[in-house]
């Protein structure tokens, strides 16, 4: 996999780079935010490690101007100030998820996996399909302007074929959204979780938004709203 | 050097007393006014009576002498320099007849006026004393087609008038400048008591500055009660925060010492090189830790101090809904929100999200799947336990005799999940700069742990 590490300070750069080498990534490296934002933009990046407090353009900027780009691909940050303020700051800007200042390198390639696993999802802050409308930012799902309470996994899952809207996404394709490690591959989980869907979303069974295909998977029948803020894979 | 403004007291005395003298002043020039108006009526009067008792005094024979029979033989007109005087002349201006009171006062009584005329003059006697006259043109019939046409004269002295309207305007000028100062003194008086509770305050403010107390007293007036009391809080609030930090840096000190003192002995003793690697590597793991929670300890806002604004908790919930879900994706994890828009926590923007963020962390790790956040206020507590946040979840739990050791600094009920003792310590440190409340419970419809934190809301 190809990895992005934007990170100011130089030692730190290059430790990860090494370890992150030695794990089998190529590696990127950038020292500002500037010359990270190229890298992002310019190369087949598959994810990102972007330290907030960057020279240049700060981290935050570059989030949100890589997701404005329309990249999608998995953003860990790296962040000295543990407030939640930060974090929280970090995640609405499009990060997938974050490791505070000191830390090992085993905790940062246990996330990169785990983000490598189930990123794809980032794309715009709002999608819409038919009637069903999804906030990314805030992750809620509304059908008709009406609100529906997902489990994380169901919003998920519910975000990929929106994505995705229109093709066939197997079982697996849709398993490998939830975990980070491969257990639960035969269960029938996704079956469970799509049936919840339904229910959840086409409570009188009018609308039929998912379709099964038997032994192929599932795809969501109803056409992706073209919209102005949505940005393309 | 701008001068300083005029003192509160100054201006207020001021701003009744122009007032005050103008109100008097023109109530005095109005009373004077009548007074004298009231006073020339009465005098004109005086004059047209003496004017008829004249006419009907004057008889005229057939030889044109003029007979005049003063029904009074002590009447003041026959007293030379009485102060009333009368005169009658013919139509040429002839003078027919003058009181004996004339005599020697220099009055040229009289002008000539047609029949039906009534003319008032001032004139000034020899000695200087204004003396009013009244004369009247009349008709006099001797006889079936034979008349003579004269003019009646009567004046009097004005000096008894003037002397009266100067009396009275040295009374009103008395009263009335008596009343004005007995006023003023009482208002002078009243605004001396009314900002006494200032000079109180100034006073005591001096001796907070000085060091002489630790804070202002309480038993002031409902309108300073509200300034008094936000001064306060803002010491208190400046005062915990002074021995927060030294705390913070006192902790700081003496908790690095001790990882600092094992690595340098690793130095000397370690017998192999790994060994020693290993031994730095868990002390620089203990002092990352310390940093972080005094660093937290340290930033956190520190109570309700003057002039908070309320800041709105379920935005903050909302963003942390978001990015709890991305954090703990590996996780089937549903975050129910059941916070009305309105409510507002009295405080620090980045407390309530420190506060919300590492309870609701806590929750995330430990449910299976379902975490409940909801809040609500409640106007008959406590003004700092008036905002009540509940976060369940349906995890397992918190055992009830290790709910008091999860709170306390840095112990963990389960050192499989990192970060669950600190977090809830710094929770509770923060509530209690609030002077809430953190309470540890078990969950009724999740049944798993139930945290409330109790806070200063609106």
């Amino acid at each position: 996999m190809r990895v992005l590490v934007v990170e100011d300070e130089a030692a730190l750069r290059e430790a990860l780079k090494a370890d992150l080498t030695a794990a089998g990534h190529t590696v990127d490296v950038a020292a500002d935010g500037e010359e990270g934002l190229y890298a992002a933009t310019e190369y087949p990046i598959d994810v990102a490690i972007i330290d907030l407090g960057l020279p240049k353009l700060s981290g935050l900027d570059l989030i949100r101007q890589l997701r404005a780009r329309g990249k999608s691909y998995g953003v860990l940050i790296l962040t000295a100030r543990d407030r939640w303020q930060d974090k929280v700051e970090g995640l609405s800007a499009g990060a997938d998820d974050y490791v505070a200042k000191p830390f090992h390198v085993a905790e940062v390639q246990a996330r990169l996996a785990a983000l490598l696993r189930r990123v794809g999802g980032w794309a715009s802050p709002r999608l819409a399909c038919g009637p069903i409308e999804l906030d990314s930012r805030a992750q809620t799902v509304s059908v008709r302007g009406r609100a529906v309470e997902l489990t994380s996994f169901e919003y998920r899952i519910l975000e990929h074929l929106m994505l995705r809207a229109g093709e066939v996404l197997s079982k697996s394709e849709l398993t490998e959204r939830l975990y980070a490690q491969d257990f639960d591959r035969d269960s029938n989980v996704v079956e469970v979780l799509v049936g919840r869907l339904r229910r959840k979303l086409d409570p009188d069974d009018t609308l039929k938004p998912i379709e099964t295909l038997r032994g192929r998977g599932y795809r969501l029948s109803l056409p992706r709203n073209s919209s102005a803020a949505d940005s393309t894979r | 050097m701008a001068r300083a403004p005029p003192s509160v007291s100054r201006r207020l005395l001021f701003a009744v007393a122009v007032p005050l003298v103008l109100f008097f002043a023109l109530t005095v020039a109005v009373l004077d006014s009548v007074f004298r108006q009231l006073a020339d009526a009465s005098l004109r009067e005086l004059l047209a009576e003496q004017v008829v008792a004249l006419v009907t005094a004057v008889d005229l024979n057939r030889e044109d002498v003029l007979e005049v029979n003063l029904l009074d033989p002590e009447s003041r007109l026959d007293m030379p320099g009485s102060g009333l005087y009368a005169a009658v002349r013919d139509q040429n201006g002839k003078l027919l007849w003058s009181s004996a009171s004339l005599n020697g006062t220099g009055l040229e009584l009289g002008v000539p006026l047609a029949v039906g005329g009534v003319e008032l003059r001032t004139l000034q006697a020899r000695d200087g004393t204004p003396v009013a006259e009244l004369s009247r043109g009349l008709q006099w019939v001797y006889a079936a087609g034979v008349s003579k046409n004269l003019v009646f004269t009567a004046a009097d002295s004005t000096e008894p008038q003037r002397q009266q309207l100067w009396r009275f305007r040295r009374q009103m000028a008395g009263w009335f400048g008596g009343l004005v100062l007995v006023l003023l003194a009482t208002m002078a008086w009243m605004m001396r008591r009314a900002l006494a509770p200032v000079r109180r305050l100034e006073q005591e403010i001096a001796a907070v500055e000085s060091g002489a107390a630790q804070g202002l007293g309480t038993a002031y007036p409902r309108e300073l009660a509200g300034v008094t009391k936000g001064l306060n809080a803002l010491l208190q609030s400046e005062r915990n925060r002074i021995a927060r930090y030294r705390d913070t840096l006192g902790n700081l000190a003496h908790s690095l010492k001790t990882p600092l003192a094992v690595i340098r002995a690793s130095l000397g003793t370690a017998e192999s090189a790994s060994a020693q690697r290993e031994a730095i590597q868990l002390e620089i793991d203990r002092m990352a830790q310390i940093v972080e929670h005094q660093l937290k300890r340290a930033a956190a806002g520190g109570g309700v101090t003057l002039g908070q604004a309320s800041v709105a908790v379920l935005p903050r919930v909302i963003e942390l809904r978001a990015a709890l879900l991305k954090v703990h994706a590996d996780k089937d994890l549903r975050i129910e929100v059941d916070v009305p828009a309105q409510i507002g926590f009295l405080g620090d923007a980045g407390d309530v999200l420190e506060l919300l963020g590492n309870v609701l962390d806590n929750a995330c790790k430990w449910c299976r799947s379902r975490v409940a956040v909801s809040a609500r206020l409640d106007a008959a507590r406590l003004p700092s336990h008036r905002l009540s946040i509940v976060v369940e979840d349906d995890g397992p739990g918190i055992a009830a005799t290790d709910r008091q050791r999860v709170i306390e600094r840095g112990v963990r009920a389960d050192e499989h999940v990192p970060g669950h003792g600190l977090g809830l310590a710094m929770v509770r440190e923060t509530v209690a700069l609030y002077g809430g409340e953190l309470l540890i419970d078990g969950s009724p419809s999740l049944n798993g742990a139930r945290v409330e934190l109790q806070l200063p809301g609106r």
